[in-house]
Formats: C-alpha cells, sequence, structure tokens
C-alpha cells in the first residue's frame, strides 16, 4: 500500500472524504478529519506504520496538516530510514 | 405513550416539502427522508430484523444515519452506537453489554476490524456504503418500497438507544434510552428553550452521543429543520451556522471556547441567524462567554446534567450574573439534593454528591438493574459529581467525586487508561489524570513510573495507547516520575498529581 493511501485510510476512519475533494491539497485538520483529539492517535499510527518519527519541527509545520505535503514528507523520510 | 416514529410521520404530512435535514452540502426534504425510513425499514425487515433487536453501529454523522434512527424506532428496534474509533476489544465488550445482534457499518470498519481479528456476530451484518465481503449492501434499500411497514408491538417503551458511559475495555455502563425517554427528553428541551418548527437546528457533536441525538430528534418531530455537523471545526461551524441560518442550538463548552477565539480574529462574517445558544459540559470562562454573547447576538443558556439524567439544570446569562458559576435551577421536570457522605441532606452552601430525581431519567442500564440500583438513593440518582445549592435553589458544580477526565466533553475513565498502559512490562505503575488545556478543557494526561534497570520512552508509550485505546482516550502528556504520590496508608493521592508533576518534571 502506498503512504497516501495508508494516509487516507487512517483520514477516513470517522468520516468518508468526498469524492470530489482534492486530496493533494486537503488540509486535513482545518476539515475536521482528525480533530485535536485524534491527531495523537493519527501521527503514532503514522509513525508505527512506516517506522519513522516525526520530529516537534516536523509536527508543528503547517504542512504537516497538507496530505500532499505529509505524503512527501514520510517518502522521503522513509528513504532516508532505508538508506541509512 | 408517544412513539417517536409516528410523530416524525404526522410531522412529514404536515410538511412534506420542507428541508427536514441538511448534512454535508446535501439537504433532504420531509417526503424524501420519509421515503428513506420507509425503504430501510422495508429493508431490515426483509433481512430479519425483527422487533426488539440490537444493532450495533460505529455511528458518523449522515443523513443515513439519522434515517436508521427513525427506521429503528418504526421497528422497535435499539441501536447500540458507537464511536468508529474504538479498539476491537471495547467494541467487542460493548456489543456483548448491549447485546448487539446485528451490525451496520461502513467498508473502512469492516477492513479495520477484519485487519484486528474480525468481529462476529450472531445475526446479519450489512455494509452502509459499498461492497463487502460477508456483508449485505445497505444500498439495496433504495430498491425496497416507501410503503411504510408498521410493526403492532411498538408501545414506545422499548429500547432505542444504548450508550455506553465508557469506551471501557472493563465494565461500560450500558445506558438504556427508550423511545418514550428520548420524545420525554426532547419536549422537555422544547419548552426550556422555546423551540418551534420554525428553529433551525444545529447538531454538532457526533450521534454516538445522545446531545447530538437529541438535536437531531427534536427538529424532526415538529416539523423543524435538523442541521447536522458532519465533523466540527470552529470554521464549519460559523460558517454552518451563517450560510443555513441556524437558529437554536446546544454545543459542548470546548466547542464553544474554540468558536470564541475564531470569532475574535479579524474577517469573521456577522452572525444574525441564532436566537439562542446553549454550554453544556463544562461552564465557560466569563471571558469566553462574554465574547460568545457579544459576537453571536443571542440568548445565551448553560446547563448541567448526566447522561442518566439528561439535563438537570440550566441557567440564562443575564440570571448568571448574579450568581456567578452557578450552573443554575433545576428544570421543571428534575429536583436536586445535595446528599453529604453520611446520606443526610446537605445544608444550603454545604458541599456534597448532587443527587437528582426527574421524569427524564434513563431507563437504567441495560441487563444490569442491580447496578443501576446501587447508583440511585431512592428515587434520587447519585451523579458522582460534587456540589451546593445556595439559598435561592441554585446549583454550584464543585468537583468531582468519581474519577473522571472530561476532554472536549467526552468522558475518558483513568483506569481504561492505566489498565492499557501498565500492560507494558517496564510499567512499575502508573496513573491518569486530568490536564488543564485551553481547547479542550482538560486532556488525559499520565504519570509513569518505570521500573528499576528499564528503559521506556514515551514513544513506546504512545504506540501501546494508540493500538488500544480510542482516539479521545490518547495521554496528550507524559511524565516520567520516580514515585506516585501517596499517603501513609500507601493509597495513591490523584488530586496531588497535577502538583506533583509540576514540581518533579518542570521541563515537561
Amino acid at each position: 500500500m502506498n503512504v497516501q493511501d495508508v494516509i487516507l485510510k487512517l483520514l477516513q476512519k470517522k468520516y468518508t472524504i468526498d469524492q470530489n475533494i482534492d486530496i493533494e491539497s486537503l488540509n486535513y485538520v482545518e476539515n475536521g478529519y482528525v480533530d485535536s483529539l485524534g491527531i495523537i492517535q493519527f501521527v503514532v499510527e503514522l509513525e508505527e506504520e512506516f517506522g519513522i518519527e516525526f520530529t516537534d519541527k516536523e509536527l508543528s509545520d503547517p504542512d504537516f496538516k497538507i496530505v500532499g505535503k505529509l505524503v512527501k514528507l514520510i517518502e522521503s523520510k522513509v528513504m532516508n530510514h532505508e538508506k541509512s | 405513550m408517544k412513539k417517536l416514529a409516528n410523530l416524525f410521520y404526522d410531522a412529514v404530512k404536515l410538511n412534506p416539502q420542507k428541508t427536514a435535514i441538511w448534512c454535508d452540502n446535501k439537504s433532504v426534504a420531509y417526503n424524501e427522508l420519509a421515503d428513506l425510513v420507509s425503504k430501510y425499514s422495508n429493508f431490515l425487515l426483509k433481512n430479519k430484523v425483527a422487533y426488539g433487536d440490537h444493532i450495533g453501529i460505529p455511528m458518523n454523522n449522515s443523513i443515513e444515519s439519522v434515517a436508521l434512527i427513525l427506521s429503528a424506532a418504526n421497528l422497535g428496534v435499539g441501536l447500540v452506537p458507537i464511536n468508529p474509533t474504538l479498539p476491537l476489544d471495547a467494541i467487542k465488550t460493548a456489543f456483548s453489554f448491549g447485546n448487539v445482534k446485528h451490525l451496520i457499518a461502513r467498508q473502512a470498519f469492516y477492513e479495520q476490524v477484519d485487519k484486528s481479528g474480525g468481529l462476529n456476530v450472531e445475526g446479519e451484518k450489512f455494509c452502509i456504503d459499498g461492497e463487502y465481503d460477508n456483508t449485505i449492501p445497505f444500498s439495496d434499500a433504495l430498491n425496497m418500497s416507501c410503503v411504510r411497514p408498521i410493526i403492532k408491538e411498538v408501545s414506545g417503551d422499548e429500547t432505542l438507544i444504548i450508550t455506553m458511559t465508557s469506551g471501557s475495555t472493563g465494565s461500560p455502563k450500558p445506558i438504556d434510552l427508550t423511545q418514550n425517554n428520548k420524545y420525554q427528553r426532547a419536549i422537555a428541551h422544547i419548552s426550556l428553550y422555546h423551540i418551534t418548527k420554525e428553529d433551525v437546528i444545529l447538531a454538532a457533536t457526533p450521534l454516538y452521543h445522545s446531545l447530538a441525538e437529541r438535536l437531531v430528534i427534536i427538529p424532526l418531530i415538529i416539523g423543524g429543520t435538523s442541521i447536522l455537523l458532519p465533523r466540527f471545526t470552529p470554521n464549519i461551524w460559523l460558517n454552518c451556522v451563517k450560510d443555513l441560518k441556524v437558529t437554536f442550538t446546544i454545543a459542548v463548552s470546548a466547542q464553544l471556547s474554540q468558536i470564541a477565539e475564531l470569532l475574535s480574529s479579524p474577517f469573521i462574517p456577522e452572525i444574525d441567524s441564532l436566537r439562542c445558544v446553549v454550554s453544556s459540559s463544562a461552564l465557560l470562562e466569563p471571558h469566553v462567554k462574554n465574547e460568545l454573547i457579544k459576537k453571536l447576538n443571542c440568548e445565551f443558556h448553560e446547563m448541567y446534567g448526566t447522561s442518566e439524567i439528561s439535563t438537570a439544570t440550566s441557567i440564562y446569562f443575564k440570571e448568571a450574573i448574579n450568581h456567578k458559576q452557578s450552573v443554575g435551577k433545576p428544570l421543571p421536570e428534575a429536583d436536586i439534593r445535595i446528599l453529604k457522605d453520611n446520606g443526610e441532606l446537605a445544608k444550603a452552601n454545604e458541599i456534597g454528591e448532587i443527587a437528582c430525581k426527574t421524569k427524564l431519567m434513563c431507563n437504567g442500564y441495560y441487563g444490569m438493574p442491580e447496578v443501576f440500583k446501587a447508583s440511585l438513593q431512592g428515587d434520587y440518582f447519585m451523579t458522582g459529581d460534587l456540589g451546593y445549592l445556595d439559598d435561592k435553589g441554585f446549583l454550584y458544580f464543585s468537583g468531582r467525586k468519581k474519577e473522571l477526565i472530561i476532554t472536549g466533553g467526552i468522558n475518558v475513565y483513568p483506569s481504561d487508561v492505566e489498565k492499557c498502559v501498565s500492560q507494558l512490562s517496564e510499567v512499575s505503575e502508573c496513573a491518569a489524570f486530568a490536564y488543564p488545556d485551553e481547547r479542550l478543557g482538560e486532556v488525559v494526561a499520565l504519570a509513569v513510573v518505570v521500573k528499576p534497570n528499564c528503559n521506556l520512552g514515551k514513544r513506546s508509550i504512545q504506540i501501546q495507547c494508540a493500538r488500544n485505546l480510542a482516539d479521545f482516550q490518547q495521554p496528550h502528556k507524559i511524565f516520567f516520575v520516580d514515585e506516585l504520590p501517596k499517603n501513609a496508608m500507601g493509597k495513591l493521592e490523584k488530586f496531588k498529581l497535577m502538583e506533583y508533576v509540576r514540581l518533579h518534571c518542570p521541563n515537561d
């Protein structure tokens, strides 16, 4: 399963994302797919799924909340992890 | 005895073309919703769902979910709605306590539970949003007749909703709400807040909680319009209120704090449709309340209650000026007493446990009459909350007797979190406690003592919790301590934990 599919599965635990929404630019926090209560679980599940750990800086970057940007971040972290 | 489905179909006859419900950019008129309810009812009957059966449902906010609630009322069937993010063990416990026979869920839910070992039910499994192995697609319901099936046995006394007091893996208390309970509660709120069929009523909390169910049922039995927020963010809430001209809502205080924060920023559109807003769950900070009253231009009430007794007291903000920090006077249906530890009545201004006798009381804990009886003193339900009445009969909330963390309006039982974390072999002991939070009121915090010569990081604890607890139960703060504060008898003193971690973990 690719990175985007994993993210979409986790985001849709409670709500199905409308098919007409542009996934790349979707801000999943502003649109309520993950709320303040759910964010910790979402982050930990991503870390566990991909065997990575996000830094505080990455977590506080506004880009972290955009699906497309998050996909790129995870892909680069997975690649670096594999190289090392 | 009033039957909810009859009241709904009566409203349909009087308002066939009127918008009954809006959710996620889709609106449905009364006659269309009635067709959907009838089709769902016929479909469930055809697929062996019978009067008195219980259906488990990981419920999301959608028009389909509302149609299912009305179909259940029509058929005399009970629903056991749950938070879809609950871990599988907690789901199994909830369904077992709620005597669930059938299951209605989304594809994503079935995929998730199958990954964790699967979930068996005695009856039928339905997939509400597509096709999934060994389930019946709910889309077939749309081919059914839209003639309403009438089930003669339905009296209004049967269970409609069983709501769990906790996402616990231990022993949840399944609160049994009959159609009649739901009706009485709806009528009490209609009367208290002068709700009419002209109102456009917003439900912005999850439908698996009784507040949203009530806010949806109220308009649909009197011919009003229900607005069901698919997901909550302050922005979605404000835009929805403005665009759909919402006139009435009850929100949890944590939501209102976030809305007030947004309202204080520039470029916020003027809100002029609201007639009345009610805050529930916890008292708002005065500056938050003032900001809301100023910007929302409407009546403002606060209320106190529990799932077992519904709303017990309510206060209008103008009354609150002279009774600061009061949660109000009892509703006409309710009577409040303050009981001391020895069972005697407390005097005015004396703190004790809040006990409530009310016509809005639930039907008990499903299948656990003895447990419910134990929580009563005579006809009064012991809330587990501490408070006092002043000499004019206003109630003041002072704290909780039972251990509870309320985060974003949702109850978390510390023992659920502690049980989960204690399973890590490196943990000697741990304690979960409420940590103040501006957005959510409180968040779950955890103090952990690690066994000698063991290493344990926050990440391992977070992973353990992510795997075994629901989203709202996740600890937002984790503190490692050498020991937990205890009294001379070795009993944990939880009330000291906040101060203890401040002193011992100043950098966390």
